[in-house]
């Protein structure tokens, strides 16, 4: 009778671990899956004219798009990765004195969960809507709005990780606060701080509904950010609801290039830290 | 270390830094408030009822005049039918967010094993040159953005399910003529029970549902795959926390290989949980890929073979005529109100259910 | 990284950009009217080019919502203001103008493998199939109509708009008409609550949906079904008849238009189910709307431009208008359209456009 249980708890052990693998194994396939399928048909209509012409040109190509992304990308780094080290640090440093930290941290991690779509109306709402048109500083507010919550939190994390003992060092040699925080705390952990932004960089390049109805995309050749601003992600969606199969295509190339600067992104990242030592 | 900046350095490094961490509450703030603030017609209209009713109506509806028959009056002069009144446009949240369950279901039913199952051979299979490989691979899932798993599932994976793959609904896995194969998918369902899969109800009818590949359940996978890496990855971490001890004890005590995992599991399960649900958390807020696959049909049927609606997408798709009927913006704002408040939640829940657990192990370690 | 971009800037700012002087106009609105405006957009731009027009197509619902709420400065859709949304006009900025540019016709487009291009179907049959009452291809009623044709037992799938939409509007109005089910039940409207079926965004949408599931019947506009080869059927009218949506039959439903307008004293008025023995029965109007007085623009060079490309669009544009499928103008509803677009302002100065 106990051998009957040991040996069906062996074969289930056995066929849990087969089970286990399998898992692993279908993950990576799909993944495999996946990639494999846009590089094959994005590769196809893909060619250097793709980068050169506008939608409106023959053949239609996304530079426009390209741009866009990557200027909205920008501006909301500018506004987001600053304001959201400044609250990590809060968190981190300012702790002790304050009172505000526990829901600091609360709210940046309740924030960080908010469907994109719901901050895209917020950016209309607040932005688009008081000044009578849709601009590339509204899609960069509504971006930088979902940086914000992601970097602090990173931000904290990393440096709460810098050693006390740095700290008290620092102190005991002369330096202010914020002299420490700046000289000896933010340095040492600067590898996977930029780890942090870019990771969020990253995670907000791909975004399309927050931009959906503050930059709202834009047929020309735009730099201006006052006005509607095109982005690769609002492009190509509109080429997914078009029935031609050279919309189509067009489609897949703009989701390469995409993840082509996402994952080029991601590489830094991986480099900085094997830098950084 | 400095004299030169130091009585001003102190002070603007503080003012910077608890400034930057007053915006993050203005920032939730706002975001309550600007909702709130347009959401309140809608809610003063409909109240409770608009969790509770399907209508989803922008437009107003003809009551016609009718005579003592029951016929409608026609105008002698021009021919038409006689209106008595008009009924209000009616909106009811039900079907977004039937829908939302719906898909949200699938995809922790499609992720949660997987995602426990790689995390357990990342912790307890994998040798050590395989861990950052794999783990890489599936950071890699989680980077790509939800536009390019939209594209794939409305132009690969909804063809798929929609032409190739209709065996799986039909039992027998045999291809047959298209009136046939309906008809046969319908009378096997009755048999064995499962008729709910291939019909809905409409109007009172029982109408069948035509394999369209643009569905719930495509939506449903799709999420799934999305938000297998968060799963995997906190699943890992959590894993990867489990006391050693624990682990040694159990196998001390003759335990095979998978009653060990499962006692790790059983230690993290508050832990796993809280993952699971910030899964969830990314699964009902997704928009884009949902809204390119699923069919938006505000319509609510049991089986996941037809189209249907989540609150994310229907906000997409109708936000921007809002701004002409007060109502009907009112009603969307209701819905992205509780879309706001249900991620709340979920976030709060995992963030105590995944800290709190990590944080009373190591204070007990 | 900063000298990367200022240099990328550099090589990025070569080629057609928008210059500093250049009037921008955002609009936006209903895809039924986007093929011939684009087209329109890009003739205009070729004689005049420091205006840059960018046409939105989002759907009649966000072309009115976007004029509401000004952030598009004119507005395209194929449904004309309802009460409701000339009130919130009234309050934002004063009256609306809303002029016909070209007429078009609603077609339902199917997919059935091995049926091609002959399908018949008639007012109160594409009503039921809508509402859920016919649900297969080879249901009686349909075969019916089509005596020489062999239907396949393939379950029919509608598909609507999930959008706020202009052809929604016109669609569903004459279902309407059609059917006192469809009119109690469902009702009209730039949205409605279809009872079954699946949605498509705007009518690019639709006509991808309708392409890529068997079975499929969903409503777009004429110029999207030939442009894609999609066969679309031959709708029974008033008088009896089948028509093929062309541009003549739609010509036909606009020719009692002009006395329409002037006894409902509006430019608004509908072409569905109309009588006439050519007449195709889903024929519409699309509309430019803009508000009357457009100094709250603050840019006279602005409502010059759009007052010019409106004129461009009713004038030099109709030549086009055939060639795309569209109906053109009549020279009756011209007149009326010329008066109209003579009322808009800009803070009460008349805005001459070119004749």
């Amino acid at each position: 009778m106990a051998n009957f249980k040991i040996a069906r708890a062996k074969a289930t052990s056995q066929i849990m671990y087969g089970v286990c693998t399998a898992c692993a194994v279908l993950i990576v396939a799909t993944l495999v899956l996946i990639t494999g399928y846009l590089l094959i048909i994005g590769l196809h209509s893909l060619n250097w004219r793709f980068f050169v012409n506008l939608p409106q040109s023959d053949p239609p190509g996304m530079r426009n798009s390209i741009d866009g992304t990557i200027i909205l990308v920008a501006l909301a780094s500018l506004a987001g990765i600053p304001i959201g080290m400044l609250a990590g640090v809060y968190l981190s440093e300012y702790e002790a004195k304050s009172v505000l930290a526990a829901p600091v941290r609360f709210v940046s991690d309740v924030l960080a969960g908010v469907p994109s779509i719901v901050v895209g109306i917020l950016g209309y709402e607040l932005i688009v809507v008081p000044a009578g048109s849709y601009s590339g500083w509204a899609g960069a507010a509504a971006l930088a709005f979902i940086m914000v919550p992601i970097v602090a939190r990173t931000t904290e994390e990393m440096l709460r990780l810098v050693p006390g003992s740095y700290r008290e060092a620092s102190i005991a040699l002369g330096a202010t606060k914020a002299g420490t925080i700046l000289r000896v705390v933010i340095p040492s952990a600067t590898g996977s701080l930029v780890t942090g932004a870019m990771l969020a960089i990253a995670r907000v390049a791909g975004e399309t509904a927050p931009l959906l109805f503050t930059a709202v995309g834009s047929p020309y050749l735009v730099h201006n950010p006052s006005q509607p601003f095109p982005s690769l992600t609002l492009r190509i969606y509109e080429l997914s609801n078009e029935p031609s199969p050279e919309a189509q295509s067009q489609a897949w190339s703009g989701i390469l290039v995409l993840i082509a600067l996402i994952f080029l992104v991601n590489l830094s990242v991986r480099y900085f830290t094997r830098q950084r030592k | 270390m400095t004299r030169k900046g130091r009585s001003y350095g102190e002070p603007i490094m503080r003012c910077a830094a608890t400034g930057s961490a007053i915006v993050i509450l203005l920032m939730l703030a706002a975001l309550l408030v600007v909702l709130f603030a347009a959401a309140v017609p809608s809610m003063r209209r409909f109240g409770m009822e608009f969790l509770r009713t399907s209508a989803w109506r922008p437009n107003s509806l003809a009551v016609l005049k009718l005579d003592a028959r029951g016929k409608p009056i026609r105008d002698h002069r021009t021919g038409m039918k006689v209106v008595d009144h008009y009924d209000p446009p009616r909106f009811g949240a039900l079907a977004p967010v039937t829908g939302t369950a719906q898909t949200a279901l699938i995809a922790l039913i499609l992720a949660v094993p997987l995602s426990l199952g790689s995390a357990l051979f990342l912790v307890r299979i994998a040798p050590l040159w395989l861990i950052m490989p794999v783990s890489f691979l599936i950071e890699f899932l989680a980077a790509i953005p939800s536009i390019a798993y939209g594209l794939w599932g409305m132009f690969v994976l909804g063809p798929w399910m929609g032409g190739p793959a209709r065996w799986v609904r039909v039992a027998g896995f045999l291809p047959m003529p298209a009136g046939i194969e309906s008809r046969f998918s319908r009378l096997f369902m009755r048999i064995s029970g499962l008729h709910w899969l291939a019909e809905q109800q409409i109007g009172g009818k029982s109408v069948p549902i035509p394999t369209t590949g643009r569905d719930i359940l495509v939506a449903g996978i799709v999420l799934g795959i999305m938000i297998i890496p968060i799963i995997t990855a906190i699943s890992r971490d959590v894993l990867r926390n489990v006391p050693p001890a624990q682990i040694e004890g159990t196998i001390a005590l003759g335990a095979t290989w998978w009653q060990s995992c499962r006692e790790m599991l059983k230690y993290s399960r508050s832990a796993l949980f809280g993952a699971v649900i910030l899964g969830l958390a990314r699964a009902s807020g997704e928009t884009m890929a949902v809204l390119m696959v699923m069919g938006s049909a505000a319509t609510i049927a049991a089986s996941p073979f037809t189209a249907g609606t989540t609150m994310a997408s229907t906000l997409a798709g109708e936000f921007p005529e809002a701004a002409t009927n007060d109502l009907h913006r009112g009603a969307l704002m209701e819905l992205a109100l509780i879309l706001l408040i249900m991620s709340l939640a979920f976030n709060i829940i995992a963030r105590y259910l995944v800290v709190g657990k990590s944080v009373r192990t190591s204070a007990a370690h | 990284m900063f000298r990367f971009l200022q240099a990328g800037a550099a090589i990025l700012t070569m080629g057609v950009g928008i210059a500093a002087a250049d009037v921008q106009i955002q609009a936006g609105g209903a895809t039924f009217p986007n093929p011939i405006y684009q087209e329109w957009i890009k003739d205009f731009g070729q004689v005049h080019s420091d205006i840059k027009i960018a046409y939105a197509s989002k759907g009649s619902g966000a072309g009115i919502g976007g004029l509401l709420d000004k952030t598009f400065d004119f507005a395209g859709s194929d449904a004309p203001m309802n009460a409701e949304e000339m009130k919130k006009a009234q309050a934002a900025s004063g009256d609306v103008v809303e002029i016909p540019s070209v007429a078009g016709a609603v077609v339902l487009a199917y997919n059935l493998p091995g049926v091609g291009g002959d399908l018949k179907l008639s007012g109160p049959v594409v009503a039921d199939i809508f509402l859920g009452k016919i649900t297969k291809w080879n249901d009686p009623a349909i075969a019916a109509l089509n005596p020489d044709l062999t239907l396949p037992g393939t379950d029919i799938t509608t598909v609507h708009r999930s959008d706020g939409s202009g052809t929604n509007y016109v669609f569903s109005s004459y279902l309407a008409t059609q059917s006192d089910d469809f009119q109690t039940k469902v009702g009209f409207g730039k949205t409605v609550n279809w009872p079954n079926g699946q949605g498509g965004s705007g009518n690019a949408g639709v006509t991808q949906a309708v392409q890529k599931t068997d079975g499929a019947l969903g409503y777009i506009e004429l110029n999207y079904a030939l442009a894609q080869h999609i066969p679309f059927a031959l709708l029974q009218n008033n008088n009896g008849k089948f028509i093929k949506a062309s541009p003549e039959s739609v010509s036909a439903a606009g020719e009692g238009a002009v006395k329409a307008m002037d006894e409902d004293k509006t430019l608004a008025v509908r072409l569905w189910s109309r009588d006439g023995d050519d007449v195709y029965p889903i024929a519409s109007f699309t509309y430019l709307i803009c508000y009357q007085d457009l100094g709250y623009l603050k840019d006279r060079a602005k409502a010059q431009a759009i007052v010019d490309f409106f004129w461009y669009a009713t004038h030099d544009g109709q030549s086009k208008a055939s060639e795309l499928t569209y109906a053109p103008l009549s020279s009756g509803v011209q007149q009326r359209v010329e008066q109209m677009i003579e009322t808009i302002t800009f803070n009460g100065q008349a805005l001459h456009p070119p004749k």
